[in-house]
């Protein structure tokens, strides 16, 4: 049966923020596609390939495979698709069951495929009876690793605590226990393989969300069900002109929008904050359906015509419903995903010029023409009735109505967000793009440091002797000026003091013998490299907070200020560099016992630091 | 009651003729005080470790477990130049001429040095042609003195122990000109610490990374030494200490965590500041325990709470908690009392005739009290004896060892009024920093962190140790579990943490390297 357009948003509220039970998941979502007839959402995940190709019959040895992450990585749904790539049973799968069996052939031979889909919800016995206990089970996977030519392969999908929890409990099994070792040691560094063992080992918690944001929002825009809906239009109701569903799926189109929502993706990345597909999709599901005053915050068909009417449409504003605007705050703040993008503070943040745009655009004449194209191009969410009214409320009032101002700021702040996904790119630096948000120099960390590192190329000159100054400014304590070397100051006791005015050396940026400090690209993560001497030296890595951190103590910021984090950070990397100094003078020649040698260091009126030195003879 | 393989017998009434009773002594040694704070400790400690490594027995007893005797420094060349010497800045600002500065300068530092046999500082020229110069130098010696915003006296302010030539013990200088020794800044509690590093298990593990602090090629000691004229030859002996077991699980856990933080091979006099805080909580820890063995009840634990922005149950817990615990060295002392009173000894001397001259003969060999005829003239009742005896030596153990454990555990962090106004436990990041340091090799899983800080200190985070010490009915598990999650945060914000996924975290150790063993 062909899908209707009310049973594709039915089955898209599936993904939003409902109260639910998170076990399970992948079924369900399959259970109710099948029930309304809809195709669920379906792309490849970045890995699938890989795995996949770990079960072809043509593979060298039989590899046991681990597949860990958190909830919503996409774990069960992979172990689907090898369910299906290797003809197992449709009818197994689909039921409640955890564990499978099927003999199949890899590598030339006959092997028995172990899959459990998830090890939270393995039973302690089985009632088929294909294994005593977990324990058992879990020591014959250790045996198939540690012991050659097993018969035994297994796919297994574990949240990664509980992955070394329940091996922990294993029993006192020595496989077990080197087993465990194994995969701890696979987690923590990073490592999908260990040399030797048939072992692969992938935790899709690794993969970068903005790949995933990617395949993700293609593929819910171009779904077949938007057909659908665009065919089953009802007047003045439902994916009318005026419907808020429609609209946002249009705006989500918008390549702009979607390059800013991508930016805070990909800035998420940078700073280690992981994002699972199933939260991705509740995001997108939540952004085209969100509104504050229907029933579970999300619409449905039946909503609209009523929407309409009483013209409270605004408030179904995209931008807002990104950051979670539609939802109460607790049930914003239990999900993480609102969490980390409501920590760009997008909305909250401001600048005078972007807020003068917004409140006096419409009657100055100097702002006349970026109010017209900034707000007023957009007679939905931008300037629209609602927000006329309350800003001429708000600018010719008295101050003596307490209403008034209260209404006219929470409508900024959906502004202001909508203001940071539709600013144009060639308006971008004038009107300060980033100033939206608490990481002023986000911009600029993708656009002039990740950019040109991933394309190989150097980054400008600027910003790293940006970066030095900052560096020197937390490294010394002082409001030095100094960005030409780094200075690597310690005080008499301790090198993590706070103000530190003995020099021990100054590390030139422009390359001298071995000595030079770059910007490099490792992981996919820049980071600031300072060389010391033939492969003596130490790299700080640059993500997005550091950097921040950095840019702004160089413009003025007092270190202790943005984050005591990064503060420490830093001064940690300090005492990495000045052990990485004492190792290069381990291997210099010792210098004559004639004269003790100290710099002082001072900064002279234009802020450059200066050191004197202190000469004590050695009688 | 005490192992006689471990506990030592006491030394000769004549060595401590001013201890008015022999109690405090025979369960912590002589002796444990507070009101040192933990910086002093540490350097108590240095000074007899200078003085024991120059002799060629650093951390080795060999077999002579009393007395403790060592010839420190006195250095006064040194400490008159660093805090003796307010005229030098004034000359320095005063005169710009070098040569008129130097003599200016020499004249009076001749006139106001104190306890230096012959004050004449012209050595200095020698190395600093410039007056200006060595006024910098100092001035910076000076800033980088220990505790330097301490309003004590200038012979009891100390240089920063960059080596032997920097290390020397406390001293007071009266009219006379001499300098005396008293026992109130360094108050034994330092030889005490080194009696028990000796006595560790690590203790021969120690010696090499000591004797590092100890080497004199450090550039900044090499300074100090050219500010002194020559080897300092003025020394008195000093002994007296006493530390009555012969080995101690908390020795053992001292020397453990000094080894495992000395393996860290920190740049420069990195670790000092963890030495410092970890010896002050093992001196704590010591002086519960063995409070706890007299009385015969198990080891006292310790509800920690992570500062919350409002008052939690684990706050309420961890200030009844801390009240208990510190009852414990006081019921010690009525236990050594009651241990006495209840001895076949006593209880025959009782049926006894001259009943009272036996039991009096019994409490001089027991604690040597009373001796003198002020400390007792009640009637000639044995009980009334004993009681006399027990308030007694309660008295004299509020004084100062009752404190020990409020003094040294805030020293070290564990104690505090923070964001109340009741004593309770709440380790504060310096001392976090340390645990990590001492405990976590490259990582620890976080549950496994929790569990270590448990059976090693007797600290109580989580639930699951919560649990173990408060039974399961009582119980609120919740609050546990949010103190748990707030040290998780706290250890993240110091770069000490790595989350993988929300049931997974591990506790690092940034410090730790590839080489460290």
């Amino acid at each position: 049966m062909s899908i209707t357009g009310a049973n594709w948003i039915r089955f898209l509220r599936q993904h939003g923020p409902r109260p639910r039970n998170d076990t399970m998941y992948d079924e369900q979502i399959h259970r109710v596609a099948r029930r309304l007839g809809v195709q669920p959402l379906n792309f490849d995940h970045p890995l699938e390939a890989r795995l996949l190709s770990t079960f072809s019959p043509d593979v060298p040895t039989p590899i046991s495979v681990v597949l860990t992450g958190t909830a919503g990585d996409g774990k069960t749904h992979l172990c689907g698709k090898v369910w299906q790539y290797l003809d197992g049973d449709r009818a197994a799968w689909d039921s409640d069951e955890t564990y499978f069996t099927k003999p199949i052939l890899v590598a030339g031979r006959p092997v028995t495929l172990h899959l459990i889909r998830d090890l939270t919800a393995l039973p302690q016995s089985d009632e088929q009876g294909r294994y005593t206990s977990k324990e058992s089970l879990l020591q014959r996977l250790s045996k198939s690793i540690t012991a050659p030519d097993s018969s035994d392969v297994f796919l297994i999908a574990a949240n990664d605590g509980f992955l070394l929890e329940a091996w922990n409990r294993a029993g006192e099994d020595p496989n077990a226990a080197f087993v465990r070792n194994l995969f701890e040691q696979l987690l923590v560094e990073d490592r999908a393989e260990e040399p030797g063992r048939p072992l692969l080992f992938l935790n899709l918690s690794r993969q970068p969300c903005a790949i995933l944001f990617d395949l993700a929002t293609n593929a819910l825009i171009n779904h077949p069900g938007w057909s659908a809906c665009y065919q089953s239009v009802v007047t003045d109701g439902f994916f009318s002109e005026h419907c808020p569903i429609r609209r946002n799926l249009e705006l989500l189109r918008d390549p702009v929008v979607l390059s800013r929502l991508r930016n805070l993706f990909e800035l998420c990345d940078q700073s280690d904050l992981h994002i699972p597909i199933r939260r991705i999709l509740l995001l997108l599901a939540n952004a085209i359906l969100g509104h504050p005053e229907v029933s579970d915050r999300l619409m449905q068909p039946g909503d609209i015509a009523r929407l309409i009417a009483s013209r409270t449409t605004s408030k179904a504003s995209l931008y807002n419903n990104f950051f979670g605007g539609n939802l109460s705050e607790t049930k914003r703040e239990s999900l993480e995903i609102f969490e980390y993008l409501n920590r760009f503070r997008i909305g909250h943040e401001t600048s005078n010029r972007i807020d003068n745009i917004l409140i006096f655009g419409a009657a100055d004449d100097a702002l006349r023409p970026f109010f017209d194209r900034l707000v007023a191009s957009d007679p939905y969410y931008g300037a629209n009735d609602e927000f006329r009214a309350a800003q001429s409320a708000y600018v010719e009032t008295s101050g003596e109505d307490d209403a008034s101002p209260g209404a006219f700021l929470s409508t900024l702040v959906s502004q202001r967000r909508r203001l940071y996904f539709t600013i144009p790119e060639d308006m971008a630096d004038q009107v300060r793009l980033w100033d939206l948000t608490i990481f002023q120099y986000a911009g600029e960390y993708l656009e002039r440091v990740l950019g040109p590192l991933r394309q190989r190329r150097q980054v400008e000159r600027a910003i790293l002797s940006r970066l030095v100054k900052g560096l020197n400014r937390v490294f010394t304590g002082l409001l030095t000026t100094t960005d030409r070397d780094l200075l690597l100051a310690t005080s008499l006791s301790y090198s993590g003091a706070r103000v530190s005015q003995i020099l021990d050396d100054r590390v030139p940026v422009s390359p001298r013998l071995h000595e030079r400090i770059e910007l490099t690209l490792q992981h996919d993560r820049p980071g600031l490299a300072v060389c010391l001497a033939q492969g003596v030296g130490r790299t700080l890595r640059l993500n997005l907070t550091r950097y921040e951190f950095l840019s702004r103590v160089a413009e003025g910021a007092l270190p202790g200020s943005f984050s005591r984090e990064c503060y420490e950070d830093i001064l940690a990397f300090k005492s990495q560099v000045l052990a990485a100094l004492a190792e290069r003078r381990r291997s210099e020649p010792e210098p004559g016992p004639q004269a003790l040698y100290l710099r002082l260091l001072d900064l002279d009126p234009v802020g450059n630091a200066v050191d004197q030195p202190v000469e004590v003879l050695n009688g | 009651m005490a192992d006689a393989t471990v506990h030592i017998p006491p030394p000769r009434p004549a060595d401590h003729q001013q201890n008015e009773m022999w109690v405090d002594e025979q369960i912590w040694g002589h002796r444990l005080w507070d009101s040192q704070s933990p910086w002093l400790l540490f350097l108590e400690f240095l000074s007899v470790a200078e003085a024991k490594h120059r002799e060629g027995s650093l951390l080795d007893e060999r077999g002579q477990l009393y007395p403790l005797q060592f010839w420190p420094n006195k250095r006064m060349s040194l400490r008159n130049l660093l805090f003796n010497n307010e005229c030098m800045p004034r000359i320095a600002a005063r005169v710009s001429d070098n040569a008129a500065a130097w003599t200016a300068w020499l004249k009076e530092i001749h006139e106001t040095a104190q306890a230096v046999p012959s004050p004449d500082f012209s050595y200095l020229q020698k190395h600093f042609r410039d007056f200006h110069q060595l006024e910098l130098v100092i001035s910076l010696l000076r800033a980088a003195a220990i505790e330097s915003d301490s309003n004590r006296r200038w012979t009891s302010r100390f240089a920063f122990p960059f080596g032997p030539a920097g290390i020397y013990e406390d001293l007071s200088v009266k009219g006379s000109g001499h300098p005396s020794r008293e026992y109130i800044n360094f108050t034994r509690s330092g030889e005490l610490l080194y009696l028990m590093l000796c006595r560790a298990k690590t203790a021969a593990e120690l010696r090499a990374p000591l004797a590092r602090f100890l080497c004199s090629d450090h550039p900044w000691n090499k300074l100090l030494n050219i500010l002194q004229p020559g080897e300092d030859m003025d020394r008195s002996r000093r002994d007296g200490s006493f530390l009555p077991w012969r080995t101690h699980d908390t020795f053992d856990k001292l020397g453990e965590d000094w080894l495992a933080v000395c393996n860290l091979r920190l740049p420069g006099f990195d670790a000092y500041p963890f030495l410092v805080t970890l010896s002050a909580l093992h001196l704590s820890l010591y002086h519960l325990a063995v409070a706890a063995d007299q009385c015969r009840c198990e080891r006292p634990r310790f509800l920690c709470e992570i500062v919350a922005p409002r008052k939690t149950l684990v706050r309420e817990l961890s200030t009844a908690n801390f009240l208990e615990n510190t009852q414990l060295p006081r019921r010690a002392i009525e236990s050594l009392v009651a241990d006495i009173e209840q001895s076949p000894e006593w209880v025959q001397s009782l049926s006894e005739p001259g009943a009272f001259s036996l039991c009096k003969a019994i409490l001089l060999d027991r604690v040597r009290w009373p001796r003198d005829p002020e400390d007792y003239d009640g009637p000639e009742v044995p009980e009334t004896l004993i009681s006399a005896l027990r308030t007694a030596a309660l008295r004299r153990h509020r004084q100062h060892n009752a404190n020990v454990h409020r003094s040294f555990g805030g020293g070290a962090g564990l104690v505090s009024r923070r964001g109340t106004n009741r004593l309770r436990y709440a380790p504060n990041d310096s001392l976090l920093k340390a645990l990590v340091l001492a405990n976590v090799r490259q990582r620890m899983e976080f549950g496994e962190f929790l569990k270590r800080l448990y059976d090693r200190y007797g600290f109580v985070f989580g639930e699951r140790e919560a649990e173990l010490v408060l039974g399961r009915e009582d119980l609120d598990k919740r609050a546990f579990q949010a103190n748990a999650e707030r040290l998780e945060r706290r250890l993240a914000t110091l770069g000490m943490l790595r989350r993988l996924s929300d049931a997974c975290g591990y506790v690092i150790n940034p410090l730790w390297s590839v080489g460290t063993p």
